[in-house]
């Protein structure tokens, strides 16, 4: 009966209910002679976040993917703004997808660290699909909003990816403060720039297809000129 | 009856081509002599942005660092997240310049390389801000380097962007480098006698707090 009720003890102090644990460190290790205080369980981790799945590193992954696509729109901008391009609109969109990838991969930093984990730059995604050696930025109109829109596609549905991992029926991985995050500062705002995005193509497409293509250049330009004010 | 099906396909093929679709306008031709960078000047233009993006990647480490639950120093955290955004600024301030000069009309993908930073953790506030003094010294160094492979070329003398990288990219260095210094010395003589007291109130400091 006794060690039943060890057996007990021990169960809530390792549970979920980890009450008091920060407090033991403090108790225990206050008032000793050594000049240490070490308070291991003194941390901001609460859940299970960083000890069971897969939430915490797919969130440094999630972390890095913005970091990467950040940059890459960026030179998708550069690009844009060169000469020959010299689509000032096009270059707008894409500078703007720029600073939004960089102002999130920030703030996830800051979540990561909000939550008692370390930042890894080095860590990338079990969903991640093998890097493309072919990419490119040197794309033409329609070829470079194709690819905003499956970039941006990828980061929302990396979203759900990691919200489902963080929603899962079990109590090791179950993790509401993760799924309200990646709801409120993530999936909404990319269904919206998902949405302009496709948006885009379908209008380059009709100017494309109409009039045996006698329309596109004029039509290049002035949709160039209508992004310019809308993005 | 397939192979005469597939013959006369192909025979359709040839006699009836359907125009391709063109989803582009063509590049146009545009005289060249006004693009006048040289190829050892714009190499070097080229590692610069590519140093600016590093040195961002790092100062976002710097960041993190600084804002884990176990050093709490959010002072030190935004001041390192806002120089990783100023050196992202520095890197597009860089591509802006070379595509007013006709350049990255090609290889642009190929400008920037996304590497994890180096380092991951200092010591302290102190430590970390003197390898913030000690990366800005080495990127002064490089863009020196960049000044004289751009004002030494035997065809062509690169003086507008040589005063450009001097009034604004050398005495952006010369005032940053001067800040982390001023800070790093009040930061260790306030350690002296005091040292988890004092880095404690100088981050407050640094984020902007009177206590
Ligand atoms: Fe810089
Ligand atoms: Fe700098």
């Amino acid at each position: 009966m006794k060690m039943f009720a060890f057996l007990f003890g021990c169960m809530l102090a390792s549970g979920a209910f980890a009450a008091d644990t920060c407090y033991q460190d403090v108790s225990m290790d206050c008032g000793q002679a050594s000049n240490s205080l070490a308070l291991p369980r003194c941390n901001a981790v609460f859940g299970n976040y960083g000890r069971h799945g897969n939430v915490a590193t797919e969130m440094q992954a999630y972390a890095n993917l913005h970091l990467e696509r950040s940059y890459e729109y960026l030179l998708s901008a550069s690009y844009y703004n060169n000469y020959q391009t010299n689509r000032a609109g096009f270059s707008k969109l894409f500078r703007k997808l720029s600073d939004e990838a960089w102002e999130k991969s920030i703030e996830l930093i800051k979540h990561i660290t909000k939550r008692g984990d370390t930042m890894d730059f080095a860590r990338r995604s079990t969903q991640e699909e093998k890097t493309d050696k072919n990419y490119t930025v040197e794309l033409h109109e329609l070829e470079s909003l194709a690819k905003a829109l499956d970039t941006q596609k990828e980061l929302a549905e990396r979203a759900f990816y990691i919200h489902r991992e963080a929603t899962r029926n079990s109590p090791h991985t179950h993790d509401p403060e993760i799924a309200q995050y990646l709801e409120e500062e993530f999936v909404e705002k990319q269904a919206d720039t998902i949405r302009n995005l496709a948006g885009h193509t379908a209008d380059l497409k009709k100017f494309i297809l109409a009039n045996n293509g006698q329309d596109l250049s004029l039509a290049l330009y002035l949709f160039d000129e209508y992004l310019q004010k809308v993005v | 009856m397939k192979a005469v099906l597939f013959a006369v396909a192909a025979l359709l093929a040839v006699c009836i081509p359907i125009s391709a679709k063109q989803c582009n306008v063509n590049p146009v031709n545009i005289p060249k002599g006004w693009i006048t960078m040289q190829q050892s000047c714009r190499g070097s233009m080229r590692r610069q942005i590519q140093t600016e993006v590093g040195a961002s990647l790092q100062y976002l480490a710097m960041g993190a660092h600084f804002s884990r639950d176990g050093i709490n120093r959010p002072g030190f955290a935004k001041l390192f997240f806002d120089a990783a955004s100023e050196e992202r600024e520095h890197a597009m301030k860089l591509i802006d310049y070379l595509l007013m000069r006709g350049e990255l009309e090609t290889d642009v993908t190929s400008l920037i390389q996304i590497r994890a930073p180096e380092r991951k953790s200092w010591e302290s506030g102190v430590d970390a801000l003197e390898h913030a003094l000690k990366m800005e010294t080495e990127v002064t160094k490089s863009i020196r380097s960049v000044i004289i492979a751009c004002e030494s070329d035997p065809k062509f003398n690169d003086y507008h962007l040589v005063d450009y990288l001097t009034g604004e990219f050398l005495e952006e260095q010369y005032k940053g480098q001067r800040d982390l210094a001023g800070k790093a010395s009040t930061l260790k003589k306030m350690l002296d006698r005091h040292s988890s007291l004092g880095e404690f109130l100088f981050d407050k400091k640094l984020l902007g707090m009177d206590i």
